[in-house]
């Protein structure tokens, strides 16, 4: 096409047609809509989009190569006790964990409570054998060869541990690790907004273990229900679904992700919260550090004072 | 100015205008006059009437504030974590104290620490005054009060407690009501009367509040009173010691002295609750929220008084429990909740009385036995502390079982053998130690103190050189008197039995009596610094320590 001789582009000689506007206006309309249409959640599309999610998380997590690497640690530090498929049974003393799936994994190997030194005793949280990297490997390979179709999958969008320094190369990278890390952490702990919720079903079933403030407690038969402070928000849901140990499982039916997420908050929240009352806070035991200290701080103190005006200077004898 | 001994002209015009009228300058000069023992252990009562004072103080401080309702309302106020939560206008009310009123948390703490040394103060009182045989005709009566004093500061300790309607709160509240439950026939009705209705209903709070703020305290008001009228009438007991007899108490007076001692000595009191307040965080009712009923948490106890109680709910198996016509008998609740502490209280009230009765000893007592002079009442005391602290330390068997990483089924085993045992063996442990001591006062009474002085004597022996006491300890030392005793002699030359030792009770009194003054030192005939050693080397085949130890045993 050409205009004063030049050759000029089709779009370019009709933006001054009277029903350009128009055009363009139908166009973004439509635009948006199809665009809506598409994005908005329905029941549907969500199921297609978890769908579509888990396919491209399965195709971006377990590559061949993670794969292999968590092979290798399953067969160094798992397989002696859960057998080389991880079905345990004859010859081996740790348990079948085909069902268990990857959020339990992922779990006890990052709180430190697996590989165990004794699988006859209650392990204590300590720091994790692996880095996480090496977690998700060991996870990948969980959830290619052992784990069961239906088990519970690790919550990757619950936040976990705070990035570790020495993870990264350099200090800006860490830093804006973190940074994102607190984002993430503030909001899954600011988006929890029903308090009472959170408080009512922590107070009705947690708290009977784990006690009012998260610091634990002693279970029957030599078994305790660990402090859970440390713990990471993804490690406390992990248990809840999982029920690791004495610690019954609390799936998403029973107890909705909502509501986890409420309760997660709440204790994490009382946690962080200052000790209006006083330097001191005696761990929050309680009763018996406040009697044990009214004793030997208190009545001693004051014991020791009325010594000291009642003294006098004794005869030698 | 010229110096004078006489008081400003409207001091005297006031005093003569009170003195014309009311005859006050000579019991008020005898009475300021009143001597006081000076020793730290006669303080202690002290405290517990200080801390009393600082709870009156602190306690009308928080009424002005706290609402005593269990009317539900959503929170709106300044502690932001429980905002939009339902909760009752108690709870409410004590987060406003804490965070809306000025110094309100401090005064809260001040409140529940001085209650905690309030009732600790009196359980140390208590323990002088029996080991020290304080309790002795003439003061049975007051130590009958200082006993009712001391179950009624655990009663309005408890009910305090339970006020904030917090977590805590709720809990001691529902094992309250587990206790009137158990009693049998009245149970379910008095908890239906006490509730007014169905646990936790909405009554009960306002009724704890009026017998926390006000029947209690009028009652332990008038017992203090009552206490500290017969003690200023009946005086100070004393301990032995150069010019203390029966008749005359040696101390300082209460003015000038004493009083300034006293005043500062409140002070301290003082000083050391509101420190602790100001620092040591005690019930932070806004950590442990609202309570509900279906709030339960593990890692919770009473306050330390009644730990005991607790411990003992804890510990005692539920073998016992037995269904009678269809009903059941939950003794695993009644025998630790009602009978263990009935027997603990029943002890302390009759022990002056059994003790008298076994003794016979009627007379005045002033001045106070050492405790190894009575070596089957310590042995008893320390039985009973025992038997108390192990209670008492179950009733933290969770904490103690995570703390130290020990089973929770260990350690209530090992409490409820403890129980029984620990007791027994506090006894016997306690009644020798007595017993050395009494060996030792005699041997030092008669030979005098090891100087740590070594001499070498010409035919090569090394001995210790002994050197007299000083008069002081010398009258501590005479001051244990021979062990009054009934007649045990029961049956008379005709082979009589004795009309008091007829029946059962008579046997028993007679075992009993034996039992309590059987072993003994005597110091009969014991003259101070009369033995050998003192100047001269060691002879023991005059006094041999074997003979002593016989004399102990038999």
């Amino acid at each position: 096409m050409t205009r004063n001789g030049e050759t000029v582009k089709w779009i370019t000689a009709r933006r001054r047609h009277p029903l350009a506007g128009y055009a363009v206006v139908i166009l973004a309309l439509t635009l948006f809509g199809v665009g809506y249409a598409v994005i908005a959640p329905s029941a549907e599309r969500a199921e297609a989009q978890t769908l579509a999610a888990d396919a491209a998380a399965a195709e971006q997590q377990p590559s061949q190569e993670d794969v292999a690497a968590g092979r290798e640690i399953f067969t160094k530090s798992c397989a002696s006790c859960h057998g080389p498929d991880g079905t345990g049974g004859e010859g081996y003393t740790g348990p079948d964990i085909t069902g268990e799936g990857a959020a339990a994994v992922d779990f006890q190997v990052s709180t430190g409570r697996m590989p165990s030194m004794d699988p006859d005793q209650q392990m204590p949280r300590k720091p994790s054998a692996f880095t996480q990297e090496e977690i998700d490997d060991l996870v990948a390979y969980y959830n290619a060869e052992i784990g069961d179709e239906g088990s519970p999958p690790v919550p990757t969008d619950i936040p976990h541990s705070a990035p570790e320094r020495s993870d990264f190369e350099d200090h800006h990278a860490y830093e804006e690790a973190l940074e994102e890390w607190e984002t993430e952490y503030e909001s899954y702990i600011e988006g929890a907004d029903d308090t009472e919720a959170g408080m009512k079903l922590y107070l009705a079933n947690c708290a009977h273990c784990h006690s009012w403030s998260g610091g634990g407690g002693a279970l029957t038969g030599g078994r305790w229900a660990p402090e859970i402070h440390d713990s990471t928000p993804r490690q406390i849901y992990e248990a809840m679904i999982t029920g690791p140990g004495a610690m019954p499982a609390f799936n998403d039916t029973t107890i909705t992700p909502d509501e986890k997420q409420d309760m997660i908050a709440y204790v994490k929240d009382l946690q962080h919260e200052a000790n209006a009352g006083g330097f001191f806070d005696l761990n929050r035991v309680g009763q018996v550090a406040e009697g044990f200290i009214s004793w030997t701080v208190g009545i001693t103190l004051i014991v020791a004072c009325a010594i000291w005006i009642t003294a006098k200077q004794r005869a030698h004898d | 100015m010229s110096r004078t001994t006489q008081a400003p002209k409207a001091l005297r015009n006031a005093g003569n205008y009170i003195d014309d009228r009311f005859h006050l300058a000579k019991t008020g000069k005898k009475q300021l006059g009143k001597v006081f023992p000076n020793h730290w252990s006669f303080m202690l009562g002290e405290i517990a009437l200080y801390s009393f004072i600082i709870l009156l103080v602190t306690g009308v401080f928080l009424t002005l504030w706290f609402k005593p309702s269990m009317a539900e309302i959503v929170y709106d106020g300044s502690y932001e974590r429980l905002q939009g939560v339902p909760m009752s206008e108690a709870y409410a009310s004590t987060l406003y104290i804490n965070f809306d009123v000025r110094g309100g948390m401090l005064i809260r703490q001040i409140h529940h620490w001085a209650a905690l040394i309030f009732v600790a103060a009196m359980l140390v009182h208590m323990l002088r005054v029996f080991f020290t045989g304080a309790f002795r005709k003439p003061r049975e009566i007051n130590w009958l009060i200082g006993v009712a004093l001391f179950a009624l500061a655990m009663v309005e300790g408890l009910f305090g407690y339970s006020l904030p309607d917090d977590l805590p709160s709720g809990m001691g509240v529902r094992i309250l009501q587990g206790v009137l439950m158990a009693l049998p026939i009245i149970g379910t009705y008095a908890s239906m009367f006490l509730f007014g209705g169905e646990f936790p209903g909405e009554d009960i709070i306002p009724r704890l509040y009026m017998l926390h703020i006000l029947l209690i305290p009028g009652i332990l008001l008038a017992l203090i009173g009552a206490h500290m009228l017969i003690l200023w009438h009946q005086k100070h007991t004393q301990y032995p010691g150069k010019g203390h007899t029966e008749k005359r108490v040696v101390g300082t007076p209460m003015l000038p002295a004493f009083a300034v001692k006293a005043g500062g000595f409140f002070f301290f009191v003082f000083a050391v609750t509101a420190g602790l307040s100001a620092f040591v965080q005690v019930n932070p009712i806004h950590l442990f929220g609202p309570f509900t009923p279906t709030s339960i948490t593990s890692g919770l106890q009473p306050d330390w008084y009644m730990g005991f109680m607790e411990g003992a709910l804890r510990i005692f198996p539920n073998w016992f429990d037995v269904d009678v016509a269809g009903y059941s008998l939950a003794t695993a609740v009644l025998v630790p909740g009602l009978v263990i502490p009935g027997l603990i209280f029943g002890a302390l009230a009759l022990w002056p009385f059994i003790e008298q009765w076994l003794s016979g000893d009627k007379r005045h007592h002033n001045v106070a036995d050492r405790p190894r002079n009575a070596p089957v009442r310590t042995g008893m005391g320390v039985a009973g502390i025992t038997f108390y602290g192990l209670l008492w330390m179950a009733g933290a068997n969770d904490v103690l079982s995570e703390t130290f990483s020990v089973s929770l089924y260990a350690t209530t085993w090992f409490f409820r053998i403890a129980v029984i045992v620990g007791p027994i063996i506090g006894f016997i442990v306690t009644k020798r130690i007595c017993l050395g001591l009494q060996l030792r006062d005699r041997e030092q009474l008669e030979h005098g103190y090891e100087s740590g002085t070594i001499q070498q004597l010409p035919s090569g022996e090394f001995i210790e050189v002994h050197k007299e006491s000083s008069e002081d300890t010398v009258h501590v030392l005479e001051s244990k008197e021979p062990v009054s005793r009934i007649e045990v002699q029961a049956f008379d030359e005709n082979g009589v039995e004795a009309p008091s030792s007829r029946g059962l009770m008579g046997r028993l009194r007679l075992r009993l009596a034996d039992w309590y003054t059987r072993d003994n030192v005597s110091f009969e005939g014991v003259r101070p610094h009369s033995g050998h050693h003192l100047h001269h080397g060691a002879h023991e085949e005059e006094h041999s320590p074997e003979q002593d130890r016989e004399e102990a045993t038999t």
